[in-house]
């Protein structure tokens, strides 16, 4: 046990530098992550507003930052180059209503946490920035997130948000996926119950 | 004795659920060849029936527990609960720690529960943390997957909910090396035990009211949406301690993704009403 303890003290000092030691590999990429949490924290903290116009201006602030295109074939996997111009069509609308459903009515939930960005790396053909969010009323309770953006040329936009080590955009992919092979593997179907639930 | 009972019955559900495992789980979702698969679930068709039991359970009891007790206790007192659930779980992460083989962790386990449980007040507070004593929590199912025991098939538990026969053994484990259950005798760690099995699930469910509300309500297939959460989030934290990291596994499947360009749709307006 007194060897352990010892051990620990050393393990301070190491922690205490190695905690400057991350570096911002891809600062342009941060700034986009740090701009939009800002953006989104200041309409979710402005209390001037109406609910409605509250997820509007919200969703535009989404809306520009990420790229829903992408996302919505993703999650759709290999479904997507099976289906009919037509069903891609009638998917595409009913996911983003269904995505943009999943947030409103709910922003008022916000309460005060700050986005601060910790680093970021390179993951394949996207840039990974890392980031936590402190829960209020507290300084150590943080949550992990880490944005996956795609730059094309300058042109940043974020495709996932991993909450905690779990990716949303594998997780919606994983339930699509489950949902479809329950039910003969019908695009029509899938798109039905998207519009259901998101009404 | 009973945990002898339990032992024994849970060796026996693995080799029956391997035996399931490696029959099945070849034939299921193996509707593709470029996609990585990762769902291992022979057993959906069960796992349904008692997740269903599950959410029954949650909704006439733990749900409004949590939400009472959100209602009632102030914020200030209820991240004092967090804090202090965190600190008795450090004696067993200490544990775990030096069965992985990771001694310096398990001194930063070891020194925070002891300044927390101290300086800390019962640890209610967490001056480790700023001290830069900084420290994940770490359980037996952890400590099986360092030592390569493979998860097993989804399982989903009455009353635990979801698990693996790993995450499961781990569980059972877990009562049977912390420290905090072999100290001393009588009622003080049995309350304590209590006060963290209960406790802890109501801390948990409380600070999750609003998202399992909400992917309840707008998932499209529930089961599948917790399936992934919980797989996803056991796999990150077992790569905490592995050489192979789960970002990895995560950057191929979006790799292996092509942008397919050639159709890009409807243009999507951005009209909310």
């Amino acid at each position: 046990m007194i060897k352990i303890k010892n051990y620990s003290w050393i393990l301070i000092f190491l922690l205490s530098f190695a905690a400057y030691a991350q570096s911002s590999e891809f600062a342009q990429e941060e700034e986009f992550v740090s701009n939009f949490a800002d953006q989104a924290i200041e309409i979710l903290s402005d209390e001037g507003i109406s609910e409605n116009d509250k997820t509007s201006r919200f969703t535009n602030v989404v809306m520009n930052a990420i790229d829903l295109n992408l996302i919505s074939k993703f999650v759709l996997s290999k479904t997507w180059k099976n289906s009919t111009d037509e069903q891609k069509e009638r998917y595409l609308i009913a996911f983003k209503d269904y995505f943009i459903n999943s947030y409103a009515n709910k922003l008022d939930q916000y309460s005060g946490e700050q986005v601060q960005i910790v680093g970021s790396e390179a993951a394949g053909k996207y840039v990974i920035v890392e980031s936590n969010i402190v829960r209020e009323g507290t300084d150590t309770l943080k949550i992990n997130l880490k944005w996956r953006l795609i730059n094309r040329d300058g042109d940043i936009k974020i495709i996932d948000l991993n909450i905690e080590g779990i990716s949303l955009v594998i997780a919606q992919r994983e339930e699509f996926q489950s949902f479809l092979a329950n039910n003969d593997n019908d695009i029509d179907k899938l798109i039905d119950k998207i519009i259901t639930v998101s009404n | 004795m009973k945990y002898r009972i339990l032992i024994v019955l849970f060796l026996s559900s693995v080799l029956v659920l391997q035996g399931c495992a490696s029959k099945e789980a070849t034939v299921n979702y193996n509707n593709s060849e470029t996609e990585i698969v990762s769902v291992n679930d022979p057993l959906e068709k069960v796992n349904r029936v008692v997740f269903q039991f599950n959410i029954i359970f949650d909704k006439l009891i733990l749900r409004p527990i949590a939400v009472t007790y959100r209602a009632i206790v102030p914020e200030f007192v209820r991240n004092r609960v967090t804090y202090s659930l965190n600190n008795l779980g450090m004696p067993i992460t200490a544990v775990n720690n030096v069965l992985q083989g990771e001694l310096r962790k398990a001194g930063v386990s070891t020194s925070r529960f002891i300044i927390n449980s101290t300086v800390g007040i019962l640890g209610f507070f967490d001056p480790a943390a700023s001290m830069g004593l900084v420290s994940e929590n770490e359980d037996f199912g952890q400590t099986l997957s360092v030592w390569g025991v493979e998860s097993g098939p989804y399982l989903v538990l009455p009353f635990l909910g979801p698990s693996t026969p790993r995450d499961f053994a781990g569980m059972l484990s877990t009562s049977l090396l912390d420290p905090m259950y072999q100290v001393g005798g009588g009622s003080a760690p049995d309350s304590l035990r209590t006060y963290r099995m209960g406790t802890g699930a109501v801390d948990f469910r409380s600070q999750n009211i609003e998202i399992l509300d909400d992917l309840q309500n707008n998932s499209i297939d529930y089961y599948a949406a917790v399936r992934s959460f919980y797989s996803q989030g056991r796999e990150s934290q077992a790569s905490n301690n592995l050489e192979i990291n789960t970002q990895d596994q995560e950057n191929d499947i979006f790799d292996d993704f092509d942008i397919d360009e050639s159709y890009v749709g409807p243009d999507i307006e951005i009209i909310y009403d």
